[in-house]
C-alpha cells in the first residue's frame, strides 16, 4: 500500500467509513507511525472546525415530494398533448354520424340522377329481325320493346296522311 | 298363338303409321293455313281530334310508352288473310305502299315502297299478341304508324 492510499484510509477512518478489522488495523498502525498519527490528529481537528463552521441547509420540501411534482407536471403535459391531438367531441360526432349520412345521401343523389337521365323505355335491340335498306340516305332506327311485344322500324320518311288519300287504303 | 301375336303386332304397326301420317298431314295442313294479320294505320299527335277514333288501349299504351305523342288515332283498320308464301299490298298514299308477305314458319315480311321504289324491308317472326310497327313523321308534330299484329 503506498503512502497516498494510506492517507486516504486515514481520512476514511476519520469520516467513519472504515469499520471492523480494517479500522482496528489502521488504528494500530496510526499508534505506531508518527506521520500517520499526526495526519489523523490534523484531520480530526479540521473535521471539528468544519463541523462548527457549516451552516445547516434544509430543503423546503422533501426530495420525494420534489420528484413527484416533476412527474405530475410531465403527466399533465402528456394529457394536454393528447387532448389537443384528439378531435373535439363535436367534431367526433360529425365524423361518426354526419359523414356516413352525407355519403349515403350523395350515393342516393347519384343514383337518382342516373335514373332521371337514363329513362327506361323498355327498349332492346332487335336480334332475330332482318332489315334491308334499299336507299342509303334513308335514316332508319329499329328496336324491340323489352317484353318483345312490339318491334318498331322508325323511318325518316314522311307520309302526308290526307283524308282523300286514305281512301287508297285498299288492296 | 304366335300367328295371332304377329298379326296383332302388324296391325298395331299399321295403326301407328296411319296415325303418324294423319298427324304429320294435319301439321302440314296447319302450316299451309293462311295467317290473318290486323293492319292499322295510326296517326300519332298531341292534338285532340274528336272526329277521329282512338286506337285500343293496348295499342295506345304500347306506342305511348315509346313515343312522345299523347293521342293515337286509328285512321284505317283492316284484316289481311295471307296465304303461306303469298304477298298482299296495301297502299298508304298516292305514292307509298307496303307489301306484307307470309313467309315460312310464322315469319312475315313487310316492305315499304315509295314511288315504286322499295325503301326498307323487314322480316321477323310475329307471335300472336305481339305487333310490328313501321313509323315515321307526318307533317308537323305528328307521326304515322303502320301497326301489324297477328290474331291469336
Amino acid at each position: 500500500m503506498n503512502e497516498n492510499e494510506t492517507e486516504l484510509k486515514v481520512q476514511a477512518l476519520v469520516d467513519g467509513e472504515l469499520t471492523g478489522r480494517e479500522a482496528e488495523d489502521l488504528r494500530a498502525r496510526i499508534e505506531t507511525d508518527d506521520g500517520l498519527r499526526e495526519l489523523h490528529a490534523r484531520l480530526i481537528a479540521v473535521r471539528g472546525l468544519m463541523a462548527g463552521a457549516e451552516l445547516p441547509r434544509t430543503l423546503p420540501e422533501s426530495g420525494d415530494f420534489h420528484w413527484s411534482k416533476i412527474a405530475q407536471s410531465i403527466e399533465r403535459e402528456d394529457r394536454e398533448a393528447k387532448r389537443l391531438a384528439r378531435p373535439a367531441p363535436s367534431a367526433n360526432w360529425l365524423l361518426r354520424w354526419v359523414l356516413p349520412f352525407a355519403g349515403i345521401a350523395c350515393l342516393m343523389l347519384l343514383l337518382t340522377l342516373q335514373q332521371t337521365t337514363k329513362l327506361n323505355l323498355s327498349i332492346s335491340l332487335a336480334s332475330d329481325h332482318e332489315l334491308e335498306l334499299s336507299i342509303d340516305d334513308l335514316d332508319v332506327m329499329t328496336f324491340n320493346t323489352e317484353d318483345d311485344a312490339m318491334s318498331v322500324v322508325w323511318l325518316d320518311y314522311s307520309i302526308d296522311l290526307q283524308q282523300d288519300e286514305l281512301d287508297l287504303w285498299l288492296d | 298363338m304366335i300367328t295371332l301375336s304377329l298379326n296383332n303386332l302388324i296391325s298395331r304397326f299399321i295403326f301407328l303409321v296411319a296415325l303418324l301420317l294423319f298427324v304429320s298431314g294435319g301439321f302440314g295442313a296447319a302450316q299451309a293455313d293462311p295467317i290473318t294479320l290486323h293492319a292499322r294505320l295510326v296517326l300519332g299527335t298531341c292534338k285532340d281530334d274528336k272526329s277521329k277514333t282512338e286506337v285500343s288501349d293496348k295499342i295506345r299504351k304500347r306506342l305511348a310508352k315509346v313515343f312522345k305523342w299523347m293521342k293515337y288515332y286509328e285512321l284505317r283498320s283492316r284484316r289481311l288473310g295471307i296465304d303461306d308464301g303469298a304477298t298482299k299490298t296495301v297502299k298508304l298514299s298516292k305514292t307509298a305502299k307496303i307489301e306484307v308477305s307470309n313467309r315460312k314458319n310464322g315469319r312475315i315480311g313487310v316492305s315499304l315502297f315509295s314511288g315504286g321504289k322499295m325503301l326498307v324491308q323487314k322480316s321477323q317472326l310475329l307471335k300472336p299478341g305481339s305487333c310490328m310497327v313501321l313509323a315515321g313523321e307526318s307533317g308537323t308534330d305528328s307521326a304515322w304508324f303502320i301497326v301489324l299484329s297477328k290474331d291469336k
